[in-house]
């Protein structure tokens, strides 16, 4: 696939890799589709509730018409918002959150773009969706939202400090950025157990990244109704949710490529299972994570979460680099 | 004077508008905050959308008519707003209650007291945020109201009182069948504690929040576990046993923190020793005797006035009838307690941060039924 | 830490637990015998007493009468028998007075209409709600 990048860019080849790009598109959004309704199944049980069975067979089909009335709703916008911005943040919101999966290496043959930064890639666009929640949060002209924005305006850039924090020791350890590198770095042991500091931090963060239990301040129904996107209904609205569950695709895939070794196996032996199947075991073992989190954290509190993250996550991350870097120079001989 | 972190931007300060329609107000209740960034300047709370009028309605109706509507004052522990009516006509009458009536109304007191806090419970940390113990809690307490709907016929509204007994006696079998519930609920409670009260998330968000001290309590006139929290040891059960409770042996919780996860903590020992006095009613429950003590056909106190008090779920509910020997009252009034509990949130929500708002809004426990009447 | 390990333990055992929730709508739910439901009204046994309309707290019940057909007999027969249902708090207390139990109650309890007209309820249909009616009053 990535080789296709490397060749003269001719009409044939743009149209494979917009058919490629659009195949991901779809695979996202059934992603998305079941990943909802897996979450309300999972959260349904625990709650000793069947949860979505009335629309198709067992419910299968509640999320598709949940999505379908979305998408035929009127299009609302508070008289008072600002036009332009309003339309735009759901976009800001949405569009890097798609972006991110370019470099996503699902397997070793499966992977749009192979960039030498990756890692670096991800963090960078990722952060655009900030952008994305507090312009939403100013357009509504809603005080909400203007609350909720902030919130995660505060609590986005916070912990995305921790969050870069916990990868360098893993770049330390592989000496690459680029996410292939970082799993094939993984064939004797993944990275989850000589990094284990910087994998907590790394989850923790990650939550708080994604405004998920126990970090879903920005949209504490109980406090903010629904934070940034109060005013929002129809499709701009499922674009917010859609980009929080894009999110949530690309941090699995993270996360599984960094601590959890893509798609190698657990054991050499076992390396008769395709490499995509491994792949997505360790990734539902995370979304399972989060809907499991949600069905039993209360939330934290806006000025705990601040200090949280700069007293205890961010010195934990910077002590993971510290011992790592001491670890790697002593193997290397140096001391 | 400019700090030295002055920007010299221009701030100012925001009105928000919470509720009435908001998820963690709890009904129609609305409160009007000032906030500087998320600190609360002020806060005035706004009551009466739910105002329904019941005392003076009271006035038009006769002794037993109005027993339906104090169902609907504090609609979560129907029982004990009962009680305090029927409580305050027989004083005033000078009524005898036949003794398994006296304790029909102990047992269903206890129980509506148990579902009442068991809804606190799973509210209390919906809006702190866990969906789950939401619908732990109300798998529980509807084997409550399931009992109670077996016993009165109704879910919710039982109108099971009447003034000189209750209305039904115990079908067969629903004796033994509340005799496994306080069983099982005995065993399920520390799976609360497992499921929350362990939670250092859960912990450090209401340790030490809305604190205030025992005089201020008693200045505001708090009661119930609002009163207990801060030390003041005062149950009307105990104090001023009516009903029958000077019969049974329990404990009443007190903390001395004040703050939010004593209140927490006192509701959940409260379940304890309701179910500490169920175990002990059920037990002694005669099997022979009336439900009905003897009542004229038309009720008419005699020309007086009675105050009585109980201790509900939510503090001390009291009642006031001024009867000048007619088959209705002359005046009704009640002493609500989420009413006057309610009364200290202005103090206690002034400078926290908005995320404490909910938090200690919740742990007052108000009914909204019950603040509006 | 180990606090929120054991919630979370908590959730997990709950999530291959027996549910709990019943098949409402798609099964009738069922009230127990005593159940307060809609008031089921016989027009024989009534003797337009008025005693129920009285002792309604909210005043939901209208009823006449007329004198009794047949000359020799004495007292009167009930003409029209109404039941606002929009009003109603089903408490049980015209059952309760009802001397020879001409009202009483259901175990009906499904009222939702998309009308309020449809909540008045006259005597003609109070007289077909004839299932599920309950025991004792």
């Amino acid at each position: 696939m990535s080789s296709w990048l490397e060749q003269a860019p001719s009409l044939t080849n743009v149209l494979h890799y917009s058919l490629a790009a659009v195949a991901l598109l779809l695979v996202v959004l059934g992603f998305v589709t079941y990943a909802i309704y897996f979450e309300r199944k999972v959260i349904g049980w625990m709650q000793l509730r069947p949860g979505p069975n009335r629309v198709g067979p067992l419910g299968l089909l509640q999320t598709i018409s949940d999505v379908t009335k979305l998408l035929l709703k009127e299009d609302t916008r508070p008289k008072h918002a600002d036009k332009a911005l309003f339309t735009l943040a759901p976009i800001l919101a949405y569009s890097p959150a798609f972006a991110v999966l370019a470099v996503m290496p699902f397997t070793d043959t499966i992977q749009f773009a192979d960039l030498g930064v990756g890692v670096l890639y991800y963090i960078a666009l990722s952060s655009i969706t900030v952008m994305g929640v507090i312009t939403a949060g100013w357009a509504s002209n809603n005080k909400y939202s203007l609350i909720g924005g902030m919130r995660s305006a505060a609590q986005m850039i916070s912990y995305e400090v921790p969050l870069v924090m916990s990868v360098v020791g893993i770049i330390l350890m592989t000496g690459s950025l680029n996410l292939k590198d970082i799993v094939y770095a993984q064939q004797d042991v993944w990275n989850i157990v000589p990094q284990f500091l910087g994998f907590i931090v790394f989850l923790i963060a990650a939550q708080a990244e994604l405004n998920r239990s126990p970090f879903d301040l920005p949209e504490a129904e109980s406090e903010l109704v629904a934070g940034y996107h109060v005013e929002y209904s129809g499709f701009r609205f499922a674009m917010f949710m859609l980009a929080e569950y894009v999110y949530m695709f690309g941090m699995g895939t993270l996360i599984v490529v960094l601590f959890l070794g893509g798609w190698l196996p657990i054991h050499p032996s076992l390396d008769f299972i395709p490499p995509i199947i491994w792949f997505i075991i360790k990734f539902m073992f995370y979304v399972f994570l989060q809907f499991w989190l949600r069905a039993t954290m209360p939330r934290f509190r806006a000025d705990q979460l601040m200090g949280f993250a700069w007293k205890v996550l961010l010195p934990v991350a910077l002590f993971n680099i510290m011992l790592t870097a001491f670890v790697i120079t002593y193997q290397n001989g140096f001391m | 004077m400019p700090t030295p972190f002055s920007t010299g931007i221009r701030t100012e300060e925001m009105v928000l508008n919470i509720g009435p329609q908001h998820p963690s107000t709890h009904g129609v209740f609305r409160l009007v905050v000032k906030i500087d960034g998320e600190t609360i300047k002020e806060a005035v709370p706004v009551m009466g959308y739910l105002h329904r009028g019941t005392e003076k309605l009271a006035e038009n109706l006769t002794y037993t008519q109005i027993i339906p509507y104090t169902d609907r004052i504090d609609y979560l522990s129907s029982m004990t707003n009962n009680y305090v009516l029927c409580h305050a006509v027989e004083t005033l009458m000078g009524l005898s209650i036949p003794e398994k009536a006296e304790f029909l109304r102990v047992i269903v007191m206890e129980m509506n007291r148990i579902a009442s806090h068991l809804v606190w419970w799973g509210t209390y940390l919906l809006d702190i945020g866990a969906i789950g113990p939401f619908l732990y809690a109300f798998r529980d307490r509807e084997t409550i109201i399931n009992l109670f709907n077996e016993l009165s016929g109704a879910r919710l509204t039982y109108n099971y009182m009447r003034i000189g007994g209750v209305k039904w006696d115990a079908p067969p079998g629903w004796i033994e069948k509340a005799k496994e519930f306080v069983q099982y609920l005995k065993s399920e409670l520390p799976n609360y504690h497992v499921l929350v009260s362990g939670n250092e998330i859960f912990q450090s968000r209401i340790t030490g929040i809305g604190t205030y001290s025992r005089q201020d309590a008693l200045d505001h006139s708090l009661s119930g576990v609002m009163l207990r929290c801060t030390g003041e040891n005062w149950d009307i059960r105990k104090n001023e046993p009516y009903s029958i409770y000077d019969r049974f042996e329990f404990d009443v919780p007190v903390a001395t923190e004040g703050d939010c996860l004593s209140r927490y903590h006192l509701r959940l020992q409260e379940i304890e020793q309701s179910i500490r006095i169920l175990e002990q009613a059920l037990d002694q429950f005669p099997e022979e005797g009336e439900v009905m003590g003897k009542v004229p056909k038309v009720i008419r106190p005699p020309v007086g006035e009675v105050y009585v008090r109980i201790e509900a779920p939510r503090g001390e509910l009291g009642v006031y009838i001024a009867s000048q020997g007619k088959d209705k009252p002359w005046r009704f009034k009640l002493r609500r307690p989420s009413f006057v509990n309610l009364q200290i949130l202005p103090k206690l929500l002034e400078g926290v941060n908005m995320s404490n708002m909910v938090a200690i809004l919740g742990s007052i426990d108000i009914v909204v039924g019950e603040v509006d009447a | 830490m180990l606090g929120f390990a054991k919630g979370l333990g908590y959730t997990l055992k709950k999530l291959s637990e027996k549910k709990i929730t019943t098949l409402y709508p798609d099964v009738p739910y069922q009230m127990p015998p005593r159940f307060r439901g809609i008031q089921h009204f016989s027009p024989e046994k009534c003797i337009v007493c008025n005693q129920c309309a009285r002792v309604c707290p909210t005043e939901c019940i209208q009823l006449t009468g007329r004198s009794h057909p047949d000359p020799d007999k004495k007292g009167k027969i009930i003409d029209t028998y109404d039941i606002n249902f929009e009003i109603c708090i089903l408490c049980d207390l015209c059952t309760e007075v009802c001397p020879t139990e001409a009202i009483v109650m259901t175990n009906n309890f499904e009222l939702a209409a998309y009308s309020r007209d449809e909540l008045y309820k006259d005597l003609k249909w109070l007289d077909d709600n004839n299932t599920n009616v309950r025991e004792e009053n």
